[in-house]
């Protein structure tokens, strides 16, 4: 088991370096895809310093607590667009055109092989301004980070990109029936952009709906809301560590069913 | 001796759902479906012995890239069994996988984005083969297909013939005990054509690795086969030697023509008489047909000299072009 782990992870770490490699040659794709990105999250940003220049508070939020909101919503949906990217083609055209053939063809699993298959630089950009936004929000909001809340917080973000990349697996997974299944990934996907706002704000069935359903809430708004001091350890942890981990498994479990009726139909 | 490959009643059946026509078409097949199930492969059974290579042959469309992905794990047969080196694969992927090769022709295996060299660093620690095996691999594939031309290029940027060399030697790295080439000469030129059969030829002499393999092109069959299979419409249509294609079909050439005339009668009268004219030529050892201007001339290269048929059409008819094809597969299938 360790020593499959090791493995796996020499063979990951093969590919990064070459991909870090690549990313180094083309610098300059690099850095307008970073400033491309930035201008967008400045676009976002301005649109809530806009909004709080009318009113004071948002029912009870100030302008840096959404800001931390924001800043941390970036940091997981960021770490899962480097790792995971090639999900997207999986919902895409890979099944159709027999591409996944050969991730049955070598004797390692064929998520790693999806996963290893592409990095995606553009989520560096977005980590780097979530992280940056965190620690700007935290200090003028008075938000006091000792290395115990720091640990907490990098525990957080790791499980909230496992919702992420659960979300994308259980959605790319359905292509293995449908044999397309991009446009039910990116309407799903979309629905992220909730998650950068309290959740109050929302009406009910949008709450339970993105909290148990779709649950990106667990992604920024209910982990943030913790460092906020809104809500107990138990609530926000608790409940990102539980369902990130059900989504996970139910990811994998249809994954792999998938697989067997890819066995069966072909593509 | 034991076999290598086991076929027992191989059969795969697919269903298809026609799609009605229109709006309403589409809701009615919402609720009922018509099935159509139509039969890729249909009772396949045959044998392959350690150290054979099998030319597994057959029109596009016959079932062979199904019968391919059921040998190697791909696809579960609906009834009958595989066996690979006493393993079903589809029951035992990655297992199998470990012990098999597998080249598709049409697309890489390899991945896009790596440089050569790193591609086979990253097999190494895939197929998990030792350091001194992996050294004295490379030096022999380095031989055999001149890899170290485009170790530093990517793989996006191989020419066809030097993707489907680094494919090839991929596929050999962690020495397979089987290996599974589909269309391995798809699209290449002669002289890379060559090197790749001289490079199959020694892998399986010097480990005698068992080798299937598909192909539209009979010289890979008569240069490479110890043995070929013809399915036919997912059935199996000939198990054997190759001497009696070779005999029926090999020898066949195919000339053709591409001729300026006024009159068809007259070009008519003039291939009549070639009969005559011309040694050997029977009915039988040569038939000629005449449409739209080109003239296609068969024959069999045993009995009778290319270049007396080259220079009576010549000397008799106005040639604009001409050119000189081998039997493809698909007519030897027709004929049997």
């Amino acid at each position: 088991m360790t020593k499959t782990f090791k493995r796996y992870l020499k063979l990951y770490g093969m590919f990064l370096s070459q991909y870090l490699k690549a990313v180094m040659h083309s610098r300059t794709d690099f850095l307008i895809g970073f400033l491309a990105f930035f201008l967008i999250q400045f676009g976002g940003i301005a649109f809530i310093a806009l909004v709080f220049r009318q009113i004071p508070d948002l029912m009870g939020w100030s302008f840096y607590d959404l800001l931390f909101i924001y800043g941390f919503a970036n940091i997981p949906r960021g770490i899962d667009h480097m790792f995971t990217d090639y999900l997207w083609l999986l919902a895409g055209n890979v099944i159709v055109q027999g591409e996944f053939d050969r991730y049955l063809l070598r004797p390692i699993h064929p998520l790693f092989q999806i996963i290893a298959q592409r990095f995606q630089p553009d989520g560096i950009g977005e980590m780097i301004i979530g992280i940056l936004l965190v620690v700007y929000a935290a200090s003028k909001g008075g938000i006091e980070f000792t290395a115990g809340k720091i640990i907490l917080l990098i525990v957080m973000v790791i499980f909230s990109t496992i919702i992420y990349t659960s979300i994308k697996l259980i959605l790319a997974s359905i292509a293995f029936w449908t044999k397309r299944s991009q446009s039910i990934l990116f309407m799903f996907y979309s629905m992220s952009e909730f998650s950068k706002y309290p959740l109050a704000i929302y009406h009910k069935f949008i709450r339970t709906f993105i909290t148990y359903i779709v649950p990106f809430a667990l992604t920024a708004y209910i982990p943030a809301s913790y460092f906020l001091g809104e809500s107990s350890l138990m609530e926000s942890l608790g409940l990102t560590v539980s369902i990130s981990l059900i989504a996970l498994a139910l990811g994998l479990f249809i994954f792999s069913r998938g697989i067997k009726q890819y066995e069966s139909v072909g593509n | 001796m034991e076999n290598m490959i086991e076929v027992k009643g191989l059969t795969k059946t697919f269903k298809s759902y026609k799609k009605g026509k229109g709006l309403s078409g589409t809701i009615k097949t919402l609720f009922k479906r018509e099935v159509t199930e139509i039969e890729a492969v249909k009772d396949i059974s045959f044998n392959i012995r350690p150290g054979e290579i099998i030319g597994y042959i057959g029109a596009n469309g016959a079932g062979k890239s199904t019968t391919i992905k059921m040998m190697t794990g791909i696809l579960n047969p609906t009834s009958g069994f595989v066996k690979v080196d006493g393993r079903v694969p589809y029951e035992k992927r990655q297992e199998n996988a470990k012990h098999i090769g597998v080249v598709f022709g049409q697309k890489t295996q390899l991945w896009w984005d790596l440089p050569v060299g790193e591609t086979f660093a990253i097999l190494k620690e895939v197929y998990q083969v030792p350091d001194a095996f992996y050294a004295e691999q490379m030096k022999y594939f380095d031989e055999i297909f001149e890899l170290s031309e485009f170790m530093g290029q990517t793989v996006r940027t191989l020419s066809l013939g030097q993707r489907m060399r680094a494919d090839l030697a991929a596929s050999m790295l962690h020495n397979p005990k089987v290996l599974f080439l589909d269309e391995p000469t798809i699209g290449l030129d002669v002289m890379v054509k060559e090197r790749i059969r001289k490079a199959i030829k020694d892998m399986n002499k010097r480990y005698g690795t068992t080798i299937l393999l598909t192909t539209h092109d009979m010289s890979d069959i008569e240069e490479l086969c110890h043995r070929i299979i013809i399915i036919d419409k997912g059935q199996l249509l000939y198990d054997g030697g190759i001497d009696t294609i070779r005999r029926d079909f090999g020898y066949e050439r195919k000339i053709v023509f591409d001729l300026r005339y006024d009159d068809a009668e007259v070009v008519g009268a003039i291939l009549q008489q070639m009969r005559d004219e011309i040694q050997g030529c029977t009915p039988e050892n040569m038939t000629y047909t005449l449409s739209e201007s080109q003239l296609s001339v068969i024959f069999n290269r045993n009995e009778i000299n290319i270049s007396s048929i080259m220079n009576y059409v010549l000397q008799h008819l106005n040639v604009i072009d001409f050119s000189v094809k081998d039997m493809d597969i698909e007519a030897i299938v027709k004929r049997f």
